[in-house]
C-alpha cells in the first residue's frame, strides 16, 4: 500500500505542476463544452422569409401575421398585389444569395377560394441546400400553418389537443447534446491522461526505474489509475456544473447515481489509456490515439448524434463495445429524466463488463511489456 | 569481504534486435567490492548489457548471474540487491529533491522512519535549500549527485551506473568519483559505464567494448603498460582503430 501511495502522490504532483496536464484536466473540458455546446445545436433562432403576397386580402394578411407574430420568423416583403416588377423573381434572388431561407407565396385567388371553397393553396419555397436546416424550417412552417388552419376551421370547437412534452419541454437540442458531450469528453480525458502519463515515463526513460523497482505491475497500474479517477471525476463535476450554470441544463436525477456509473465509465477510459500507452511510442502519438479512439466512436457510434438503430448492422455491433453507448444513456437519463439506479441495470452491467475486459487487457499487455521492455 | 566471489557473472551473452546483433556472446565477471569500468564508443553495447543485467531487456541467449542468482528466474530477489542509475533518466524534474527521495524510497518499500533517516542523511550532504528545489532547477552535477543518492536509498549491494557523469563539469566529476570510491570502501560493488576515458583510471578493472564485443579487459595500469601507451585515451583510440580494421 505504501508503494502505491508513493505513486499516487507523485502523480498528483505531476498533474498539478505540469502545465500541459493542467490544460488537459481543467481548461480543455470546459472549453470543449463551451464550443461544442454552441456548435452542436439543431435549434433555429431566426428564419428569414420573403413574403410574396399576390392576394393582398384580409385572409392573406392573417396568414402572414401568423408568421410575423412568431419570434423566429423575420419577414421580408418582396411585393405582390399591384406592385410592379416580378416579386417572385426578386425573392428567388434573395434565396440564392442566402439572405432568406424560404419564400411564402400567396396566390391572387387565395381569399376567394377560401371563402367559396373553404380551402385554398399557398406555397412555401424552402432552401434545402442544408437538409438539416430545411427540415427544421419545414417543421416550423408546419406548426404555424396548422395553427392557421385550426383558426380558420375553428377546429378547437370540435376537439382540443393537449400536448405535454416531457423531459425537455422546450425541445432544446443543447439539453440533448451537452450531456452527450460530457460523456465523450470524460472518456477522452480519462484515456488521454493515463496514456500520456505512461508514455511520458517511457519517453523520458523513467519507466525503467519503475520496472526495476520492487513494484508489482498491478501496483503501478493502481497507483497510476487512482489519481486519474479522482481527476476525471473532478472534470465530470466541473463540466456538469458549467453545463448547469452556463447552458441551464437541468439536473433532475441523483448525482450519486451518476457518480457511481461515472467511476465505472472512467475506469474503462483509463484502462483504454493504459492499453494505448503500451503501443504508442511517444506522448504525442498517445494523445492523438486517445483522441481518435475515444472521440470518434463516442460521437458517431454511441447514439450521441445518430440513433444506433439507424446505423448499419456492423456499426451497430461495434457500438455495443463502446463504453460511451451505455454511459450516454445513463447521463441523459439521470440528468434529463431523473432516472434512478434501477433503470440502468443493463447499462451498469455492460460498463462493469467493458471496464473489466479493458482493465484485464491493459494489465496483461503492461505486464508483458514489463517482462521485455524492448 | 571475500574478493573472490563474483557479484555478477555474464556468460555468452547475446542480444539481437531484428537482424542486428548488438551484443555478441560476451563473458565477464564483476568481483564483489570492485569498481568495473565499461568503456566504449556510442552504440558499442554498454547500455544494452547493463539493461540485460537489470532485467530491463530480454536476453536473446546466454546467462547473467547476480550474486549467484539467474536473472531470468530470480529477478524479484535480484532487484533487492541492485541499484541502477540510468543514463537516460534518473529523477523526476517537476518534483523537488525531497519529493524524489520520498517517491523512490516509497516504491522501494522503505518505512516512514527509514525514509526520514535517509532524507536526513542526504540532507546532511547537500545545502539545505536544495532539498526543496525542483530537480529541473538544479545544475547537472547536483542532479547527478541526487540521482546517486536516490539509487542508494534501498542500500543495494551492487550498483550499476550508466554514464553517471555525462554532461557534468570536470570538478563535479571528480567529486562524483569520490562518492563512488566511498561506496567501494563501504563494500559496494560497482559497474560504471563512461565515455570519459580519463575516468577509466579510477576503476579497479576496465572492459573496452566495441561493436558488441569485449576487445580489451584488465587493470588500467596493466593495460597501459602492455600497450605502451601513456593514457587510456590513446590506448582506447588504438584498440578501437585496430578492432575496426579487423
Amino acid at each position: 500500500m505504501a508503494r502505491i501511495k508513493a505513486i499516487i502522490v507523485k502523480e498528483f504532483f505531476h498533474i498539478l505542476r505540469d502545465p500541459r496536464s493542467l490544460i488537459i484536466v481543467f481548461i480543455a473540458p470546459v472549453t470543449m463544452i463551451f464550443i461544442l455546446g454552441y456548435a452542436f445545436s439543431f435549434d433555429l433562432n431566426r428564419i428569414d422569409a420573403a413574403v410574396v403576397d399576390f392576394s393582398q386580402s384580409d385572409f392573406s394578411r392573417q396568414l402572414v401575421n401568423r408568421f410575423a407574430n412568431n419570434r423566429i420568423f423575420v419577414l421580408h416583403f418582396a411585393g405582390g398585389g399591384t406592385s410592379g416588377g416580378n416579386p417572385l423573381r426578386a425573392a428567388e434572388e434573395m434565396l440564392r444569395k442566402e439572405k432568406i431561407k424560404e419564400i411564402i407565396v400567396i396566390p391572387v385567388n387565395f381569399s376567394r377560394r377560401l371563402t367559396v371553397h373553404g380551402q385554398a393553396d399557398f406555397g412555401i419555397i424552402i432552401d434545402a441546400s442544408n437538409s438539416n436546416t430545411a427540415n427544421l424550417v419545414f417543421q416550423y412552417n408546419e406548426m404555424i400553418v396548422l395553427e392557421f388552419i385550426a383558426e380558420m376551421k375553428k377546429a378547437g370547437q370540435l376537439f382540443k389537443l393537449h400536448t405535454k412534452i416531457y423531459f425537455n419541454p422546450e425541445a432544446k437540442s443543447s439539453f440533448f447534446f451537452i450531456p452527450g458531450q460530457i460523456a465523450a469528453i470524460l472518456l477522452m480525458i480519462s484515456a488521454m491522461l493515463t496514456s500520456v502519463s505512461i508514455s511520458k515515463e517511457r519517453e523520458t526513460g523513467s519507466i525503467a526505474l519503475l520496472f526495476i523497482s520492487p513494484l508489482k505491475s498491478y501496483e503501478i497500474i493502481i497507483g497510476k489509475t487512482i489519481p486519474y479517477i479522482i481527476v476525471a471525476l473532478l472534470d465530470g463535476v466541473l463540466t456538469l456544473m458549467f453545463s448547469r450554470f452556463w447552458f441551464g441544463i437541468p439536473i433532475h436525477g441523483s448525482l450519486l447515481v451518476l457518480l457511481f456509473f461515472a467511476i465505472l465509465y472512467i475506469i474503462a477510459g483509463l484502462s483504454l489509456g493504459i492499453l494505448i500507452s503500451t503501443t504508442a511510442p511517444t506522448q504525442k502519438a498517445a494523445m492523438l490515439a486517445a483522441q481518435i479512439l475515444t472521440m470518434l466512436p463516442s460521437y458517431l457510434l454511441s447514439g450521441f448524434i445518430f440513433p444506433i438503430d439507424s446505423l448499419n448492422p456492423v456499426l451497430q455491433a461495434i457500438s455495443y463495445a463502446i463504453p460511451a453507448t451505455y454511459f450516454l444513456r445513463i447521463i441523459r437519463g439521470v440528468i434529463l429524466k431523473g432516472s434512478e439506479l434501477k433503470h440502468f441495470l443493463f447499462e451498469g452491467l455492460m460498463l462493469v463488463l467493458l471496464s473489466a475486459i479493458l482493465l484485464l487487457a491493459a494489465s496483461r499487455k503492461f505486464s508483458r511489456q514489463r517482462k521485455a521492455v524492448q | 569481504m571475500n574478493q573472490t566471489v563474483n557479484a555478477i557473472e555474464v556468460r555468452d551473452l547475446v542480444k539481437v534486435f531484428g537482424h542486428f546483433q548488438a551484443v555478441k556472446g560476451i563473458n565477464f565477471n564483476v568481483k564483489q567490492g570492485e569498481i568495473l569500468g565499461f568503456l566504449g564508443p556510442n552504440g558499442a553495447g554498454k547500455t544494452t548489457i547493463i539493461k540485460m543485467i537489470t532485467g530491463l531487456l530480454k536476453i536473446t541467449s546466454g546467462s547473467v548471474l547476480v550474486s549467484g542468482l539467474d536473472n531470468q528466474k530470480h529477478m524479484a530477489l535480484i532487484k533487492k540487491k541492485l541499484g541502477y542509475m540510468s543514463q537516460k533518466f534518473s529523477l523526476y524534474p517537476l518534483l523537488t529533491v525531497l519529493e524524489n527521495i520520498e517517491f523512490f524510497g516509497g516504491i522501494s518499500g522503505l518505512t516512514r522512519k527509514e525514509l526520514r533517516d535517509q532524507a536526513a542523511r542526504i540532507g546532511a550532504q547537500l545545502p539545505a535549500e536544495l532539498l526543496r528545489q525542483r530537480i529541473q532547477a538544479l545544475p547537472p552535477g547536483i542532479r547527478q549527485k541526487v540521482a546517486l543518492f536516490v539509487c542508494l536509498l534501498s542500500d543495494p549491494e551492487i550498483i550499476l551506473l550508466d554514464e553517471p557523469t555525462s554532461g557534468v563539469d570536470p570538478e563535479m566529476r571528480r567529486k562524483f568519483w569520490n562518492e563512488i570510491y566511498q561506496l567501494k570502501k563501504n563494500g559496494k560493488t560497482l559497474l560504471v559505464t563512461t565515455h570519459h576515458l580519463d575516468e577509466a583510471e579510477y576503476c579497479d578493472r576496465v572492459i573496452i567494448i566495441h561493436n558488441g564485443e569485449i576487445v580489451w579487459q584488465g587493470e588500467p595500469a596493466e593495460l597501459l603498460q602492455q600497450n605502451r601507451q601513456i593514457s587510456i585515451e590513446e590506448l582506447f583510440k588504438e584498440v578501437i582503430s585496430k578492432h575496426g580494421q579487423n
